[in-house]
């Protein structure tokens, strides 16, 4: 299984290189198919594995296969090896299945631009990156997998480098995920410090032993790190301005698999986390604190690919508060229909965009229904799923979650159980407003003119070339279908299969997990209901203007951190300039300079250029020498 | 020893060097300088031979030698400069060349 594994690791690999060497000897549609068949390649690695996997005896589904190795000093050892197990399967499949969707939608969605080849070396990199993320079996080759998407990420954000917008979003997303990569750096030099060992199975070993306060830092480092990479609250900001990029990344990176790591993150390194209660705790919270904030941010934006960056943010935070309540197998699962759902959402939503040559305001849009019935469906399916409409994928999945909280119980559980179902009503409102805009009413007058780069493909085609309708359709059936795995009180072998690399610490019950979808579907319905009566009196969901300024501002935080972190760094930096750099080392630069100068001036004059006064110089010394070394013998 | 003491070979070569120093110093010819270089160099191997006779040690002849080796090396390089600086029309005078003066 260990060899299925492999070739899922390194096809995508194989597929960026190949593009980036081959350069433009090959055609801008043969590097997409190269990237496209490489990540299906994968996929194929990926099947073999999971059946490898499944076949095994229970016992021995958990293997390591080391290349080489990489860093030996002592009896500390880190090499390149992979880990095949129940979780690292599932998730093989997610990114590399939904990946090479994507990909092969790519080759439309892109057809046409410029840098098309490095579009799809960039793919095929990210893809490699995140399988080398999801497969790593010791904690450093995950920091290598984990800085490896973030990079991918910054350079497909910033794709367009000729939109000045593009750029600061690709750097503000790079800048606060190095926050989080530097407290993971941190905690994972902690565990070496402590544990001796970077391999999950030696350090899950060691953890035990540890002290409360190094398990609890270790766990924070984490926790900073996934909240960094998933774009929760407090480190979230660059999720949205990361739309910037073209459509088919948003999907593949921000919605379906870049920023679900911190999850995976979450369950790969329960046992640490299990150890340290209070900072898993808080993980919950602050899941539920993002999809509260997300939600309702969601409420007011008018960006289509805005409005489902932030529904990413708040479905995040629901597998946050699965993970961090201890049901892994629960938050794997809503990952997985997530990944599917979300993906199609973006990539339904690229088609729209693609057909109204770049336009992305939704005021702008309208009545596409007629116009693109098939992408309609997809949308429709796509909504449904996310708000948790039986018996789509999103149902299952999210029910699920929530219902841990319930069983959790106490203080927390029930607040996040409260706050986790409200946050389902602003799912309903948000994802109807949007859907209610882009699809019914009167279509909009479009301008003829086409906006910003992704108008340089043929606008008004309809509904786009086979390789971007296909990938839209199969998703639209998993988005159906992909939450049957687990259905409670009938089956579970999804949330079985993937207890066994994590057991979990929560199981909610057959009563209350019905219970819960019972409530949560009344919620979405209400929320689908509101959104449908401000579409029909054409008003907005939030009608108080200081709260839609609020809303409109994302709670502030942007200015927050501007005023905290941006404001005083740049102020001291003034300060410094003007009376530190200016005054003090410009000047001393500039003496030094201007000294030498004049010094040279003076020595210069004894060089008269004559031999002869060298000649008697010389002569001169030496007798001076001469009578000083006698006279002091 | 026979022959003159040593008083002497050091005498003659205190002259030989007075006179090369005071070429060096005071003629403008570069060949003559030359030449008085060499004048220098050779009081000096005058006095190394002399001492090295004196003591009975071979040391100070070998260093004669070498002396003289390096003596031939720097009389071609300074001829060749000379023979340079004839073909391309330059005074031979070394107070005219001046090219270094800061």
């Amino acid at each position: 299984m260990a060899a299925g594994a492999w070739v899922c690791l390194l096809a995508p690999l194989a597929g960026a290189l190949g593009i980036t060497f081959a350069g433009e000897r090959i055609s801008r549609r043969t590097a997409g198919w190269i990237s496209t068949l490489t990540t299906f390649v994968a996929f194929g690695g990926g099947l073999v594995a999971f059946f490898a996997t499944w076949a095994a005896d229970p016992e021995e589904r958990e293997k390591v296969s080391t290349a080489y190795t990489w860093l030996a000093a002592g009896d500390f050892e880190v090499g390149l090896q992979v880990l095949v197990d129940p979780l690292s399967t599932v998730m093989m499949l997610v990114v590399s299945g939904v990946g090479g969707l994507i990909v092969w939608y790519s080759m439309g969605y892109m057809a046409g631009d410029e840098e098309e080849r490095r579009y799809f070396a960039y793919m095929s990199l990210f893809v490699f990156s995140m399988l080398l993320l999801v497969e790593s079996a010791n904690f450093l080759l995950l920091l290598v997998g984990w800085g490896l998407v973030g990079l991918a990420s910054y350079l497909l954000i910033g794709f367009w480098h000729q939109r000045p917008e593009a750029v600061a979003a690709a750097k503000k997303a790079f800048v606060m995920n190095a926050i989080g990569d530097a407290t993971f750096a941190l905690a994972l030099v902690l565990l070496v410090w402590e544990t001796g060992a970077l391999d999950y199975l030696g350090v899950f070993e060691d953890v035990g032993a540890l002290s409360s306060t190094i398990v609890n830092l270790v766990a924070l480092g984490l926790l900073g790190g996934a909240v960094a990479k998933s774009a929760q609250v407090p480190l979230h900001t660059w999720l949205p301005d990361a739309m910037e990029g073209p459509t088919p990344v948003s999907a593949l990176i921000h919605a379906a698999t870049m920023v679900t790591a911190g999850v995976y993150l979450l369950v790969r390194t329960h046992p640490i986390f299990e150890a340290a209660v209070d900072v898993q705790q808080l993980a919950a919270v602050l899941g539920v604190v993002t999809l509260i904030a997300a939600g309702l941010i969601a409420l007011v934006q008018w960006d289509i690919k805005r409005v489902i960056a932030y529904s990413t943010m708040s479905q995040i935070g629901y597998m946050f508060m699965a993970a961090g309540l201890g049901a892994y197998g629960f938050a794997i699962f809503h990952l997985m229909t997530h990944a599917f759902f979300k993906a199609l959402l973006f990539m339904a939503a690229g088609v729209v965009i693609h057909h109204l040559a770049g336009e992305q305001d939704i005021r702008r849009m309208g009545g596409l229904r007629e116009a693109l019935p098939r992408t309609h469906v997809a949308f429709l399916v796509g909504t449904l799923a996310l708000v948790g409409i039986p018996p789509l994928a999103g149902f299952w999945s999210k029910d699920a979650a929530i219902s841990s909280a319930l069983e959790t119980g106490g203080a927390l559980g029930w607040t996040l159980y409260v706050a986790a179902l409200a946050g389902v009503a602003l799912t309903g409102a948000y994802a109807f407003r949007l859907y209610y805009a882009v699809f019914h009413g009167p279509a909009h007058e479009r301008t003829p003119e086409p906006h910003g780069p992704e108008a340089a493909h043929e606008a008004g085609h309809g509904e786009g070339p086979l390789s971007m309708l296909v990938p839209v359709g199969i998703l639209t059936v998993l988005s159906a279908v992909g939450g049957l795995v687990s259905i409670p009180g009938v089956w579970h072998p999804f949330t079985h299969w993937v207890g066994e690399s994590a057991e979990a610490v929560v199981e909610p019950s057959t009563a209350q997990d019905y219970f819960t979808s019972a409530l949560s579907v009344a919620l979405g319905l209400t929320g689908l209901y509101l959104a449908r009566r401000a579409f029909a009196a054409d008003r907005q969901l939030v009608t108080s203007p200081s709260a839609w300024q609020v809303l409109e501002h994302k709670l502030y935080v942007d200015e927050l951190y501007d005023a905290l972190f941006y404001g005083p760094a740049a102020a001291v930096s003034d300060v410094l300039r003007r009376d530190v750099e200016v005054p003090v080392i410009e000047r001393s630069m500039d003496e030094i300079g201007s000294g030498t100068i004049q010094a040279g001036g003076g020595v210069a004059r004894a060089q008269s250029g004559l031999l002869r006064t060298y000649a008697i110089a010389i002569a001169f010394a030496v007798c001076v020498l001469v009578v000083v070394f006698v006279a002091v013998r | 020893m026979q022959g003159p003491g040593i008083g002497w070979y050091v005498i003659v070569a205190a002259i030989l060097f007075g006179t090369g120093a005071l070429g060096v110093m005071l003629r403008r010819s570069p060949l003559i300088v030359l030449l008085s270089l060499e004048l220098m160099l050779n009081a000096a191997n005058l006095t190394l031979i002399a001492f090295a006779r004196q003591q009975g040690s071979l040391d100070g002849q070998i260093f004669a030698l070498a002396v003289m080796a390096v003596a031939a090396a720097e009389v071609a390089i300074g001829l060749g400069l000379i023979v340079a600086m004839a073909r391309r029309g330059v005074a031979l005078d070394v107070d005219q060349a001046q090219a270094l003066k800061g």
